[in-house]
């Protein structure tokens, strides 16, 4: 018997085998009585815990559905993919700034129906937490959790540097006046803390022009990155760079930590001020629990725009072609209600969007700043995303401009006019497909 | 006999047909949809619709594109001389006949084994400014002409070189592909020229390098279309191709006008002109070489 | 004679001098990274740099395999390498079993066109991936393969250009007497294949195994692409997801996951470099 001859058709089994358990990994969960409802969520760790807890609590609460949640990372990109291959979840967690391309695409549902009939209203909301999910007059999205935006300070750093740690700066001179107080440099003369850095963390390098008053587009079909108010805004973000050195910064800002680490520039007393949300004090608490800190209302820039905040959620949509619409919408009505809204927002530590607050929610809440934050999303300086179908490029443009401005590559006016000028071709071009599909 | 011709010939399409078939699948196929789609608005959400030349004259206009298509030339401009030349000598140092051999040929072509995930991991943590390990290394050389080492990964004049660095740590493959040609090299040749009073460099120079220059050119290809189309490590280590965009190559922005923006068509169109490119670029090498190259037995 | 012993020895000594400078340039990130694998968290970010961890914690090793378990009631790690091995092991046996058949089309088999097939061959492997990258996500859209591992592994049972010439290359240099008497004797094609030219292939078929189980050990964007639930990612798409998502926060464990992904690697190529170059030299890309 020849010896060989049993070779391939043995390496063939196994590849067939292979090929048996790789159809296997991938394929759909088996049926039983209940419907299941797959939710894709973009938390991790505590975050992705707290609404876990509440998943299971809708789970327990009746017996026809079962939602299914996965953490999912680059969720805004990955679900855009699953729903043009067919395969979408039934439930996603996006984040607030990506409903309008998925709107504009048809990628999620219109909830209005669903929402009149289950008694969901615009009223039962904090404003802003309802409008973010509002395109073209249809909603799209829910809130899940919410955040506003604040000035944390560190106060034993106040001290230190013979300010009040009571009176955090009201206005943008004298956030200025206490950032250079605050600043340190060592023998040789590099900058080993700052008192304020624009660019740290950076997540909202977009929000400083609405700070002064500016606008990032009209709302219609402009983009207005270039307006005087707006190049202010970078004026003063440049003025740091000017004023410490831009390579100086950047290279004291490279050895930051990550943001959830103990290496946290805030955390280790290398920044003493810095915008951050409510979730900031998750991050006190675990890695730097002695920290001294405060939190205070942004100074305010211009008269138009007092208490400046960024107003920021996370969001729960359907997307298109979902197998159980109706058993997922469910499950957001049960996120939607207070107690399932408190149960969540409480786990994670954020304000409600709910007007209605619960007695014993802020009494309960760990963050002995929550109050300040609530009262932020009511301010009339709350800046939110803009609704713009290009605003993820628009974003990445912004942060480009920003790299420009800070590394004193270009002024101010010449980063926000280039980045006009390349940004309001493409809303052109997006404008006029949208209305050859037929959508304006 | 034209019996057995004839059933060759069946044999011959049959053994070729899962390659006949693939190539129209996953090679024809996709080139002249992409073509199509290059004409079109395309979503993937939505049915392709006509647009003409729109996307093309978008381009032309695209300062961004332009950044890309610069980055991505000036990298590939430096990393494909820095990484053919270390690869030849490190190829020609492993030919050596030395104890240990198998070990050294190991050590270097571990690099190549990382995945570009794990490469692009470590060394953000080997270049970072501050904490990273490579300055405090460098620092004591260039303190002494007082200077002291870049911020490679802030700074966005040494975000490419950084890149660069990194590209040449992982040349192992084409070291194989190099050992291999200089083992093919005939001993007789390199003893003659020994007896003809021969020194290292000029046995180098006039044997071993013509004797591999088919390799070379081979390389150099792979090599143009390799970092043309370099996209994992600066995807992974600088977000949005920051610092200021400078590491924002030709295929990261491709990636993101077709899964991020969904501008499929837009997309197509640059994979086309990259298409284009490579296509020049090698043609454009075999031509200049054509004098250069020695065939053996030709 | 006598001096020309000496330039040998001194040329030697040169030589293995050079390479052990160069060794340790080039071994110098991986010794980093498995001396930051070793570290306590505290240790891995300090200045001055810390270079030996005070203690060896060989436990990061499991802490990282660990890692991610509370969360997602899964070891992620392992399931990414699972995924990771059964993609690969599709993926090398579809490379090896259809370029070993296509090559032996291309090279032993007279058929009409097959010169002008060869050259097409040749000539798709300018083709960047990123012009391809948008039709295919459409064709396999349409076939309902988004989210399977499917649109990763099938397109390697049908061939592809570098490994069809590597081995068509090779199927050349078997003389051609060896078939012929076979054929003479009334072997079918397939049994000349089967029984002459693989067994007589063995290096050059270890080569193009080991270059293809390279490529999809490693590949990214494919998986990218393609895979959407967080239990089918593959390492390489795996060991990011540990690094976006918890950024620095734990380097000793990233490290110790990355050390882990290429080890096994590592060991492979050691025993096989052999006849692994052999392969090469063997193959000759002289076109």
């Amino acid at each position: 018997m020849d010896r060989n001859a049993l070779t391939i058709p043995a390496l063939a089994v196994a590849v067939i085998g292979t090929l048996y358990m790789s159809e296997q990994l991938t394929a759909p969960d088996q049926p039983d009585s209940k419907v299941h409802v797959k939710y894709w969520e973009k938390w991790t760790a505590f975050e992705f815990d707290a609404m876990k807890h509440v998943v299971d609590s809708f789970n327990k609460s009746q017996d026809k559905i079962q939602v299914d949640i996965l953490s999912v990372s680059g969720i805004e990109d990955k679900t855009l993919m699953a729903i043009s291959g067919g395969i979408p979840p039934d439930v996603v967690g996006l984040y607030g700034e990506n409903v309008t391309q998925y709107a504009d695409n048809h990628a999620v549902m219109v909830l209005d129906d669903m929402c009149r009939d289950a008694g969901i209203k615009r009223e039962s909301y904090i404003s802003p937490f309802w409008d973010a999910g509002v395109i073209r007059g249809h909603l799209y999205a829910l809130p899940s959790t919410p955040a506003t935006t604040a000035l944390h300070y560190n106060k034993a750093l106040f001290r230190e540097a013979g300010l009040d740690p009571e009176k955090p700066p009201r206005t943008i001179d004298e956030l200025n006046e206490m950032a250079d107080k605050l600043t340190k440099r060592d023998e040789k003369g590099h900058v080993i803390r700052t008192g304020f850095m624009p660019g740290e963390p950076g997540w909202w390098n977009w929000s400083w022009g609405p700070f002064f008053g500016g606008k990032l587009w009209n709302g219609k079909d402009k983009i207005t990155l270039d307006s005087p108010e707006n190049v202010k805004a970078f004026e003063w973000v440049q003025s740091f760079s000017k004023k410490w050195g831009a390579s100086a910064l950047q290279s004291f800002k490279s050895g930051f930590g990550s943001f959830s680490s103990p290496q946290n520039a805030f955390m280790m007393k290398q920044n003493a001020m810095e915008i951050q949300g409510v979730w900031m004090y998750n991050f006190i608490h675990m890695y730097a629990p002695k920290l001294e800190w405060g939190a205070a209302p942004f100074p305010t820039a211009t008269a138009g725009v007092p208490d400046p905040t960024v107003v920021d959620m996370d969001v729960l949509c359907l997307p298109s072609g979902s197998k159980h619409p109706k058993e997922a919408f469910e499950f957001i009505k049960y996120v939607q209600s207070q107690k399932g809204m408190e149960m969540l927002c409480l786990g994670q530590k954020k304000i409600t969007p709910l007007r209605d607050v619960s007695p014993g929610f802020i009494e309960n809440h760990p963050n002995p700043y929550i109050k300040l934050f609530i009262k932020m999303a009511y301010s009339k300086g709350a800046v939110s995303t803009p609704k713009l179908g290009i605003w993820s490029q628009y974003k990445d443009e912004m942060s480009s401009a920003f790299d420009a401005i800070t590394l004193m590559q270009k002024t101010p006016k010449e980063a926000l006019t280039d980045t006009t000028n390349r940004l309001q071709p493409m809303l052109d071009q997006y404008l006029q497909r949208l209305h050859l599909r037929g959508e304006l | 006999m034209k019996k057995i011709g004839r059933r060759e010939a069946w044999a011959g399409y049959i053994f070729a047909s899962p390659w006949l078939i693939g190539f129209f699948v996953f090679m024809a196929y996709p080139l002249v949809a992409s073509i199509y789609f290059s004409f079109c608005d395309y979503s993937v959400l939505k049915p392709p619709v006509w647009v003409g030349l729109d996307n093309y004259k978008a381009l032309v206009n695209d300062d961004l594109f332009w950044t890309a298509l610069k980055n991505t030339l000036l990298y590939a401009i430096l990393a494909l001389p820095a990484g053919m030349a270390t690869a030849i000598i490190l190829a020609m140092l492993l030919n050596a006949k030395i104890k240990g051999m198998a070990v050294y040929r190991t050590f270097f072509f571990i690099p190549s084994l990382v995945p570009q995930v794990s490469l692009a991991i470590l060394w953000m943590w080997v270049l970072n400014g501050e904490h990273g390990v490579l300055n405090p290394i460098l620092n004591p050389i260039l303190n002494k002409i007082h200077l002291t080492g870049p911020n490679w990964m802030g700074d966005p004049n040494w975000s490419k070189p950084a890149l660069v660095i990194m590209s040449v740590w992982g040349v192992g493959n084409a070291v194989l592909i190099y050992l291999a040609g200089l083992q093919d090299v005939p001993t007789q040749l390199i003893e003659a020229a020994e007896l003809d009073g021969a020194n290292s460099w000029q046995k180098t120079r006039n044997v071993t390098i013509p004797m591999i220059s088919p390799v070379i050119l081979f390389n150099l290809i792979m090599g143009i279309i390799g970092t043309l189309q370099v996209f994992t490590v600066p995807y992974i280590m600088f977000p949005n191709g920051a610092p200021a965009r400078s590491t924002y190559f030709y295929a990261v922005y491709l990636y993101d006008n077709a899964f991020r923006y969904h501008k499929m068509g837009y997309a197509s169109a640059m994979g086309w002109i990259m298409f284009v490119m490579i296509l020049v670029l090698t043609l454009g090498s075999l031509r200049l070489t054509e004098k250069h190259v020695h065939y053996q037995g030709s | 004679m006598k001096s020309q012993h000496k330039e040998n020895t001194l040329q030697k000594f040169l030589v293995q001098t050079a390479l052990v400078v160069l060794s340790i340039v080039f071994l110098f990130p991986f010794a980093w990274m498995i001396l930051t694998a070793l570290k306590p968290l505290d240790e891995t970010m300090t200045m001055p740099i810390k270079w030996i961890p005070s203690k060896f914690l060989w436990g990061n090793f499991l802490d990282a395999i660990k890692y991610g378990h509370e969360s997602v009631g899964y070891y992620p790690f392992l399931v990414y390498a699972r995924n990771s091995l059964v993609l690969c092991a599709l993926i090398v046996s579809g490379t090896v079993a259809s370029n070993s058949i296509v090559a032996y089309s291309f090279s032993r088999l007279r058929w009409p066109g097959r010169d002008l097939a060869f050259g097409i061959t040749l000539a798709t492997m300018m083709v960047p991936f990123p012009v391809l990258m948008v039709p295919t996500f459409a064709l396999f859209r349409h076939l309902d393969w988004i989210g399977t591992y499917r649109p990763l592994w099938v397109p390697a049972w049908f061939g592809s250009a570098f490994s069809i010439f590597l081995l068509r290359q090779f199927f050349r240099t078997i003389p051609f007497e060896l078939t012929e008497a076979a054929k003479i004797d009334g072997a079918s094609e397939w049994r000349i294949f089967r029984t002459i030219v693989l067994p007589l292939s063995k290096a050059a078929l270890a080569v193009v195994a080991l270059f293809s189980f390279m490529g999809a050990w490693n590949d990214f964007l494919g998986p990218l692409i393609y895979l959407l639930d967080q239990k089918t990612f593959t390492l390489s798409l795996g060991l990011q997801f540990y690094q976006s998502q918890n950024g620095g926060t734990s380097w000793n464990l990233l490290m110790a996951a990355s050390a882990m992904v290429i080890a096994p690697v590592i060991i492979l190529f050691f025993f096989t470099q052999r006849l692994f170059i052999q392969g090469i030299a063997i193959t000759g890309l002289k076109g």
